[in-house]
């Protein structure tokens, strides 16, 4: 039977679920700025009556648990979205980073540069035997070679600092896995009583978050609590405790660039997974190193070498003031826009004139030449050189806006996601102020009636007394 | 809906972070005044610019080239006409000398003064513009006309031209050889000088006769050469008329593609002020509203 002893007991016991209850509050109030952290909530309960044998009494209340506030399907849709922003934003800024690499813009570019070429043979026909205009042209097409070493240079460079990257991003895969699955192993082990580990799942979440913006993953949670993580195409990443890996292994065909690969296990025969990976950092920097930064560069080679072939095949047949001929005008070796290089030093070696007896005044060559400028060329599609260059631009930046869009797009769904996870698992500190008086009230109210029990009690002993 | 704290920080700084990018690129197209300047601030507007820019580049290439031109065959023009006058006076000297009224000593003295209208005509046909001899076909670093002993003189150049580029696959000629100019088809008009001199000091009526029918061919001829050089200075004229107006369409096109319209960039600026204070302010509402600020 419950005699006042019990009324204790009642009083204790709510005592302590109020304790606990404040202390859940203050745990939240203090992660209100936690990344990753997930409000938790104290489910009260009453405690299993008893009979005392006129009817059911209650025994006070107890926590029964402290629940996570977390929605699994936004958080898998968050991986998707995380690797999609990953993707973006490497493309995004790798991308401008390549803009600023064709300055054509301002004239310091390409373009102006074969313009200068061009604008420079015409002043040598203006006026063939002045050794001034040579100069100026062997000076102007020193500048152009240049300018195309130079851009060929600054996307070979990105495309190194790229593969860097994505060096980099591998080693953190790596990292991450092994985090996961640790975390695994320990949310296993602290499930099996049967309570939630809260702060180890949010833990895990934020590292699986971290993962997906680094490449696209797909997970599977057992009974036990523990996430697999798959990658590429179904090749497991993460088992309950055990991570496998992925090296970055350099490839022979690609400039020994890398390729990303999967191992299972310690001695697992290594998988090529680059052309699987369908997003996340990992792809946006595998497709502008591979992709666009490749097809600029062919396409500057291309360009490169249709400029020197055409320029040499109508300079070797003209004659230059010293009676040179058949000179190649630029390098014939340097048919790639790194290794373009002017091959006449003189300027007289400059073959004007079309015949040796037409010399100093003949200017027919060179005007063959400057008229190369507004021909097309079937090497390059049909177009002439300065409307090639001009549609690799179009396309580069076409790209980069692109990826600009695609990352603005990106953002908003992400935060519409974040907002939508935020509405069940972010602390809201007026609502946690809130169940801080409540809590409070119900404390105090508890020690009241422990007080009030104490006082039942001096006055039982009273009766004795007396 | 729920609100949670980090959710509206969150929201809060990620819109005023956004209005303060969007207004720093409008700000850099006022600066600038250029609203392409990247090629993926409008891809195909920056294919467009570098078209153009070349275009432009090309246009005041060729303008420069008919500068040159012209400066060529103006000198030739002016020594053309000059040639003209002197064989005019050649010709009223050889009328005279061929008169009965000369004397055997008169015909010297006309041939002396013959002589030095020569020496004259070489000097013009030697011209040169910026060290160029312009009569000489392509060997134009030297003087294509010759004087030599007994009253010759020799032509050394070729008969080729020179040319410049005025337009895609459209050259213009800027030269005629002197030996189509003073040795053409109706004859050698530094021939007939010769055989002229001769006559009036060998005191040759005949002679002296035959070289008027001579001056009068390379009158002619010289009227003709000066003829075809004004036909190509009208060329060139109307070629820099053209290409001028061409420039002037292609810069407006430029303009349009690449610079920012001050006004509506001022005006979208504006907007964006706004917008960015309003943000502001309400940011700073919302943060003074939380439940702390009413417990005591």
């Amino acid at each position: 039977m419950g005699g006042i002893g019990s009324l204790l007991d009642i009083g204790r016991s709510a005592l302590l679920a109020y304790q606990r209850a404040l202390s859940v509050t203050g745990q939240n109030i203090s992660n209100v700025n936690t990344p990753g952290y997930s409000r938790q909530e104290v489910l009260l309960g009453a405690l299993p009556p008893q009979d005392d044998g006129t009817a059911f009494m209650g025994m006070g209340v107890t926590v029964q648990e402290i629940r996570r506030s977390f929605d699994g399907f936004i958080a898998r849709q968050l991986y998707g979205s995380q690797s999609t922003l990953g993707r973006y934003q490497v493309m995004r800024d790798a991308l401008a980073q390549a803009e600023g690499f064709f300055p054509d813009s301002s004239d310091a570019g390409i373009s102006a540069g074969m313009s200068d070429f061009f604008n420079a043979l015409q002043d040598v026909a203006n006026n063939p035997a002045d050794l001034t205009a040579r100069s100026v042209l062997l000076a102007r097409a020193q500048t152009l070679a240049g300018r195309f070493n130079d851009t060929a240079g600054y996307l070979q460079a990105q495309q190194r600092a790229l593969d860097g990257q994505i060096q980099q991003s591998v080693g953190e895969v790596n990292t991450l896995a092994a985090q996961i699955a640790a975390l695994n192993a320990k949310i296993g082990q602290a499930e099996s009583g049967g309570q939630a580990a809260n702060d180890l799942r949010d833990q895990r979440e934020s590292l699986l978050r971290d993962l997906a913006s680094r490449i696209n993953i797909t997970t599977l949670e057992d009974g036990a609590g523990q996430i697999t993580v798959f990658v590429g195409r179904g090749q497991t990443l993460v088992s309950q405790g055990n991570a496998n890996r992925l090296i970055a292994t350099p490839d022979a065909n690609n400039h020994g660039y890398v390729d990303v690969q999967f191992v299972a296990g310690a001695t697992g025969t290594p998988v090529t997974i680059s052309s699987v990976i369908a997003d996340g950092r990992l792809r946006g920097l595998l497709d502008v190193r591979d992709g666009t930064l490749a097809g600029l560069l062919s396409s500057l080679d291309t360009l490169a070498g249709d400029f020197v072939t055409q320029i040499n095949q109508v300079h070797r047949q003209g004659f230059g003031l010293d009676g040179s001929t058949d000179l190649a005008f630029f390098a014939q070796a340097g048919l790639t826009a790194s290794t373009m290089a002017v091959n006449i030093s003189d300027p007289r070696q400059v073959a004007a004139s079309a015949s040796a007896s037409g010399l100093p005044g003949d200017n027919a060559n060179i005007l063959a030449m400057a008229a190369l400028q507004s021909q097309t060329s079937t090497v390059l599609g049909g177009v002439t050189l300065n409307d090639f260059y001009a549609k690799m631009t179009t396309d580069l930046g076409t790209a980069a806006s692109q990826a600009d869009q695609g990352l603005t797009v990106q953002t908003a769904v992400q935060a519409q996601l974040q907002s939508h996870q935020a509405e069940v698992a972010g602390v809201s500190l007026d609502e946690e102020l809130m169940n801080l008086m409540k809590y409070q009230r119900a404390f105090e109210a508890a020690s009241k009636v422990i007080v009030t029990t104490d006082a039942l009690m001096q006055a039982i002993l009273a009766m004795k007394q007396s | 809906m729920r609100v949670a704290d980090d959710q509206l920080f969150e929201v809060m700084t990620g819109n005023l972070a956004r209005l303060r990018s969007q207004s720093l690129i409008t700000q850099t197209q006022i600066a600038t005044g250029k609203r392409v300047v990247r090629p993926s601030d409008d891809p195909i507007g920056f294919g467009q610019v570098i078209s153009l820019k070349a275009t432009l580049s090309t246009l005041d290439q060729r303008l420069r080239n008919i500068q040159f031109g012209q400066t060529r065959l103006a000198a030739a023009d002016t020594a053309l006409g000059q040639a003209s006058n002197l064989l005019a006076r050649i010709k009223e000297l050889t009328v005279a000398a061929g008169s009965t009224t000369y004397s055997p000593s008169d015909r010297i003295a006309a041939a002396q003064e013959v002589r030095q209208l020569q020496q004259q005509l070489v000097t013009l046909a030697n011209t040169r513009v910026n060290g160029q001899a312009i009569f000489s076909g392509t060997t134009t670093d030297q003087d294509p006309f010759l004087s030599g002993s007994g009253d010759t003189v020799t032509y050394q150049g070729n008969d080729d031209v020179q040319s410049i580029q005025i337009g895609d696959g459209q050259t213009v000629q800027t030269t005629l050889p002197g030996s189509l100019v003073f040795a053409g088809p109706a004859g050698d008009i530094f021939q007939t000088l010769k055989d002229l001199l001769a006559g009036l000091e060998t005191n040759d009526t005949g002679a002296i006769q035959a070289a008027l029918g001579g001056l009068d061919a390379g009158l002619g001829q010289i009227t003709n050469a000066q003829g075809q050089v004004g036909a190509l200075e009208n060329r060139l004229d109307s070629a820099a008329g053209s290409l001028e107006e061409f420039k002037q369409h292609a810069t407006a096109m430029l303009s349009g593609v690449e610079d920012s319209d001050l006004t509506t960039t001022l005006a979208e600026f504006s907007r964006q002020q706004v917008a960015f204070q309003a943000a502001a302010q309400a940011t700073a509402k919302i943060l003074n509203t939380t439940l702390l600020n009413f417990l005591g």
